[in-house]
């Protein structure tokens, strides 16, 4: 009997035509259920239950404000940064250090959260005045003038991060495209750092990727000094491409030829040389944060070669629709490629 | 957020994507503080529970595993980590005991809006009405009406059968509706 009478509600609240009665939006099934109910007067209890459940109570929402939730958002990363520091300190005596400091670092942090969350709103957040971090949202490219009047274009998620008092010594995560200003009267040095390698440069033009558990460099122009993860160095001309994982420890160091596969980014383009489809598609998919799907395997195979705009996503994914045959499918967050009949 | 965009943004997170962390953290802050305030009753016990939960998840995201839905994993783990602290905090021997000995879940006027498609009566009272459930009950309505779960989602974040939400949900109602229609009566017979 319970059972049954289970049954019953669960048949009611999965119903539309029931759920348009209760919510009285529909002509028709609205007198549908009134003769219903009046045929059957045994059951109007379970109904009118059924109802009340889908109407529901309705509370006042008082969400929590912008500004509040991205004070709490510094202060956890300011939290899991500190975490990751002391467990990167193997020397005891440091280890200490920072335990006594700890309080002080957590007051500390409430006061830079309030101060970055005034900076951040135009991409910039200041840590302590001393550092300064430029950061892209997915899908998101800024064009950046560093202190030292290098430009810098940062790619969708991608973050770099400088000290005040050296801004030509940078960090980098994800994808960027550097133009280095030389300095000849005392040939300063401009230094990009990633989790895989060092690049060492005076004043030049070139490419790095730091994605895919590998860090990509390309030079343009002028020279470049690498320093590896591994102690090692890499001296690179004009027209080469490095990729080093220190993961991995694997090492490759080509000239860009025609047969060369390899994928690119500058002044808002992607340049494709001989890349499949399949690795074309994850650039986007770091850059943008969306899903890909593939309805057909072979896909992933086919080679594309040529510049794509990316300034925007529509844009970009007509023109890899133009060039491979396919026919890319936007459904929410996730693209789906067909092949084109 | 739609789901399929949900799991490309996890996947990136679990990879050390800070950006999808932010974001991550920026969908779920809100509700997951509404919900821990209702448990806790605790503004600052709250918000401490929310940061190192955060920064746990960051520690420990490449145990994680595979998630299945995304949203009630959240309210899960986010409710775990809560009452763990509530018991430390407050001294109880058991999860069950703390829910049910404390304020959780209690209602005021002020949490419901004015107009309710439900019974035609004041937030005053619904929010009386709903103080008189039990505190699974109350866990049960919140959930649904104010975090927006479904009712699977919901049996998983109280780690219930399915069917159980729906019987919580029906016998719920039923108190209300009756509770309703006998507050009714007793208003006319005051009047008259």
């Amino acid at each position: 009997m319970v059972n049954n009478k289970q049954s019953f509600l669960d048949l009611l609240l999965n119903d539309s035509s029931f759920i348009n009665w209760a919510k009285e939006c529909n002509q028709n099934d609205m007198e549908f259920w009134t003769t219903w109910i009046k045929n059957n007067p045994n059951k109007a209890e379970e109904v009118y239950n059924a109802k009340s459940i889908i109407t529901g109570i309705t509370f006042k929402k008082e969400p929590i404000t912008q500004e509040k939730i991205d004070l709490e958002l510094q202060t956890v990363l300011r939290l899991i940064e500190k975490k990751e520091q002391e467990r990167n300190e193997v020397i005891p005596l440091k280890r200490n250090f920072f335990r006594k400091t700890k309080n002080w670092i957590y007051a500390c942090s409430a006061a830079a959260a309030i101060l970055l969350f005034f900076i951040f709103s135009n991409g910039i957040t200041q840590i302590n005045s001393s550092e300064t971090i430029h950061k892209t949202g997915f899908g998101e490219i800024i064009d950046l003038k560093l202190p030292d009047g290098t430009s810098v274009v940062l790619n969708g998620n991608s973050e770099i991060k400088y000290s005040k008092g050296n801004p030509r010594n940078i960090e980098l995560k994800g994808e960027a495209y550097f133009k280095v200003k030389p300095i000849p009267s005392t040939k300063a040095k401009f230094w990009v750092n990633t989790k895989d390698l060092r690049v060492e440069v005076y004043g030049t033009q070139f490419h790095v990727n730091t994605r895919k558990m590998k860090t990509d460099v390309l030079l343009d122009e002028g020279s470049v000094h690498l320093i590896l993860d591994n102690g090692r160095t890499k001296e690179m001309v004009p027209g080469e491409l490095v990729s080093f994982s220190k993961a991995h420890n694997a090492i490759s160091h080509e000239k860009v030829t025609k047969e060369l596969s390899y994928s690119i980014w500058r002044d808002g383009t992607y340049v494709f040389n001989n890349t499949s489809l399949e690795e074309v598609m994850i650039n986007l998919k770091q850059a943008y944060g969306v899903n890909i799907e593939f309805n057909d395997e072979k896909l992933k195979k086919l080679v594309l070669t040529g510049g794509i705009p990316n300034q925007n996503l529509k844009i970009c994914l007509s023109a890899i629709e133009k060039s491979t045959g396919t026919k890319i499918v936007q459904k929410d967050n996730t693209l789906k490629l067909f092949k084109n009949q | 957020m739609s789901s399929s965009f949900e799991k490309s943004i996890w996947h990136l997170f679990v990879e050390g994507d800070m950006n999808a962390f932010s974001t991550l953290f920026k969908t779920y802050y809100s509700s997951l503080h509404n919900y821990g305030l209702k448990i806790s009753g605790d503004h600052k016990l709250t918000e401490d529970c929310l940061q190192s939960f955060f920064v746990y998840l960051h520690e420990n995201r490449k145990k994680l595993g595979n998630i299945v839905n995304i949203k009630s994993y959240f309210f899960v783990s986010f409710r775990r980590s809560l009452l763990k602290a509530l018991k430390r905090a407050r001294n109880f021997s058991s999860y069950d005991k703390l829910i049910e000995n404390s304020n959780a879940f209690v209602f005021s006027n002020e949490d419901i809006l004015v107009e309710q498609e439900f019974i035609n009566i004041r937030a005053k009272v619904l929010a009386k009405l709903l103080n008189t459930l039990s505190t699974r009950e109350r866990e049960t309505v919140y959930l649904k009406y104010y975090s927006e779960l479904s009712t699977k989602e919901i049996a998983e974040v109280m780690n219930v059968k399915y069917q159980s939400v729906q019987n919580t949900l029906q016998k719920a109602f039923y108190k209300l509706r009756n509770h309703a229609e006998l507050q009714e009566i007793k208003r006319i017979l005051q009047i008259n």
